[in-house]
């Protein structure tokens, strides 16, 4: 796969949209709009294809349609009109339960906010994105040790989120998002919480992250933030602007 | 890119629990609070319950002890109206009856007692004086609280016996003091001598309001024709009807229908059986309690959806269904409402134990109290959950997200 991809980036001279890139699609999204009751469109007709091994930052405006986006592609919201594919499930033939179990298992979410839960320790939160996959707790609490030394907090695996540092809790999140080793991880607005040094220790651990295999969308209104992506899709007023590989994806 | 049945979301029961109690982990002043409601309401009707069966066995115990078959004979109304007379020989031809076992009587006189010679006769204070057979108390089953019974020697001389409460109405504490029996029109009154105080007599009450001396001392000093005004009798215990129908006609054959015959247990039997209908009042006190506690959980439950709006959007993100959403704040308001039940059946098992020790009972909670107090409470925690899981789970997971 990585092959494949590096071949295909390197082929290929930023325009991300006529890419060919042979890694398989993770996310497909065909003509999706959205319309809300008054009604307010805020999608109007979204293309999108995000394939394996991809890092992609979603950049746009605040009101540009990219929060209803990201909801689209997570499965937390269905499409007015258009089809989505995740990993090849179409999710307009899903049932909500359905929609459930592909985010238990097969997506990944961090948060501006963080949404650690007080009252349980850093190790607990990350073992809590295996909740829902039926595992049990001695062995989600181990996968969560695991991937909280990856994200370099193998010392604070007891702390009670209130006691960790902004950036240390966006990497509990970080590592709950990914003990279920996702198809794909959607970031919102991962660094707006945090100070510019923090925010650049996140940024690059989901290089890491993303050199590693996982697939990460971030989402985002920050141009540095997207800068530092390997592909940038600009979303204005719920269309599509522009979508560029802006660095060749390197393994 | 397969299209293969995706496994499905699943929450393992041992996980709901834990999720459950996290409510009460987190927020312990508010859980303990909205607990105590359902607390308070379990522990009254537990207490309730355990209190009544308690004295009911007490009772049981004490009838068990005193024996059923007591039988007492007295003259009724003669046709005239008048108050009728047993005949004197009618303990005699009493004990002649077979399965009776013991035979004994006691004849009002128509005497007073009084604490001295000072207190005007009027004062009676409605305290009899009665000539007693010897064998009274044995027959009676009743026992001394101090000093002795009437024996041959005593029952000549100016001796008395009190029964509780006339002891007590008397201003009686010890044998030995002297007091004053008398008020009989014609007559002069005498000081007899206190030799025993009786304990309280639960069979037949009404002698506890009487003092007790000799037939001879009796007829001699206070003018008793030695007519006795109440046999009483021990019959076997699997005859006691057959010798209670006949005891009528063997006591006054003349005049079979101026006796009057009782069972005294019958009224204690009574009070037993009277001893539940106190019960449903107290019973629905606690269950209005109850109500409350429950509307209490209700009320901290909508308002924990609520506040965890942002934790409910997580949940759904990490793949947890509407159904697992809903699951896990009902059981969080059961776990509330249960540790409300189990320490309400301490509780009220507590106030059991200290009442029942404080009357000498023994213990006894009612298994159907503790059972149905815990299943109470898990039902009002799932009616008080219901409304609020139901919002919880029906929250979209975008609004859920959108922090405000």
């Amino acid at each position: 796969m990585s092959d494949e991809v590096s071949a295909a980036g390197a082929a290929d001279n930023g325009d991300g949209a006529s890419m060919t890139l042979l890694a398989r699609p993770v996310l497909e999204l065909r003509a999706v709009r959205k319309v809300y009751p008054g009604p307010l469109e805020v999608l109007h007709g979204i293309d999108l294809e995000i394939r394996q091994g991809e890092l992609v930052a979603i950049i746009g405006p605040s009101g540009s349609g990219k929060s209803t986006l990201l909801h689209i592609m997570g499965t937390l919201d269905r499409p007015s009109s258009g089809t989505v594919r995740l990993e090849g499930y179409d999710i307009n033939r899903l049932r909500d339960r359905d929609l459930a179990a592909l985010r238990a298992r097969r997506i990944g979410f961090v948060f501006q906010q963080f949404f650690l839960l007080e009252g349980m320790s850093a190790l607990d939160n990350v073992a809590g994105g295996l909740l829902y996959s039926g595992v049990p707790l001695a062995e989600r609490r181990r996968r969560a040790a695991g991937v909280l030394r990856r994200v370099g907090l193998g010392n604070r695996l007891y702390q009670s989120p209130a006691k960790l540092s902004g950036g240390e809790r966006q990497r509990v999140a970080i590592a709950r998002a990914l003990v279920t080793r996702p198809a794909v991880v959607f970031a919102d607005e991962p660094t707006g919480n945090l100070d510019s040094a923090s925010g650049l220790a996140i940024l690059d651990l989901l290089h890491e992250l993303n050199q590693e295999g996982t697939t990460i969308v971030v989402i985002t209104h920050d141009r540095d933030v997207a800068a530092a992506m390997n592909r940038e899709v600009h979303i204005r007023d719920g269309m599509i602007e522009s979508d560029t590989m802006t660095r060749e994806a390197l393994v | 890119m397969s299209t293969a049945a995706l496994a499905p979301s699943r929450l393992r029961a041992a996980d709901l629990l834990r999720l459950g109690g996290v409510g009460m982990r987190t927020r312990r002043l508010r859980a303990t609070l909205s607990a105590l409601g359902i607390a308070i309401g379990i522990a009254a009707m537990v207490a309730v319950l355990g209190i009544s069966q308690s004295s009911k066995a007490a009772l049981l115990a004490q009838l068990d002890r005193l024996g059923t078959n007591l039988l007492t004979v007295s003259p009724g109304q003669t046709l005239g109206g008048d108050t009728a007379e047993l005949p004197l020989a009618a303990p005699g031809m009493i004990r002649r009856i077979a399965p009776v076992q013991q035979v004994t009587s006691a004849g009002v006189t128509s005497a007073s007692i009084y604490r001295n010679n000072h207190i005007d006769s009027a004062n009676s204070g409605g305290l009899s004086v009665q000539a007693a057979s010897l064998d009274l108390i044995s027959t009676l089953g009743g026992t001394l609280h101090q000093g002795r019974w009437l024996d041959k020697a005593t029952q000549k001389y100016p001796a008395v016996v009190l029964g509780s409460a006339a002891a007590a109405q008397l201003g009686v504490d010890k044998v030995g003091v002297k007091v004053w029996i008398g008020g009989i029109s014609g007559k002069a009154g005498h000081w007899f001598s206190v030799i025993g105080i009786l304990d309280p007599n639960v069979l037949t009450p009404d002698l506890d309001r009487a003092a007790f001396v000799g037939y001879p001392i009796a007829a001699s000093l206070l003018g008793h024709d030695g007519h006795p005004s109440t046999v009483y009798l021990r019959a076997d215990p699997d005859s006691v009807d057959a010798v209670e129908s006949v005891l009528g006609a063997t006591a006054n054959p003349q005049n079979p229908n101026e006796v009057n015959v009782s069972r005294p247990s019958d009224a204690l039997a009574a009070r037993i059986a009277a001893k539940g209908a106190f019960t449903t009042l107290f019973l629905g006190l606690g269950a209005v309690a109850l109500l409350v506690g429950g509307v209490g959980i209700a009320n901290v439950m909508v308002i924990a959806v609520l506040e965890r709006r942002s934790e409910i959007g997580l949940r759904r993100a990490l793949g947890a269904t509407k159904r697992h959403v809903w699951a896990q704040f009902l059981a969080e308001s059961q776990v509330l409402s249960l540790l409300g039940g189990v320490a309400g059946v301490a509780l009220g098992a507590l106030v059991v134990a200290g009442y029942a020790a404080n009357r000498g009972w023994a213990v006894q909670v009612p298994a159907v109290a503790v059972v149905g107090g815990i299943a109470a409470a898990l039902v009002i925690g799932a009616i008080a959950g219901l409304y609020p899981a139901v919002r919880a789970a029906r929250l979209s997971p975008t609004d859920a997200l959108r922090t405000v």
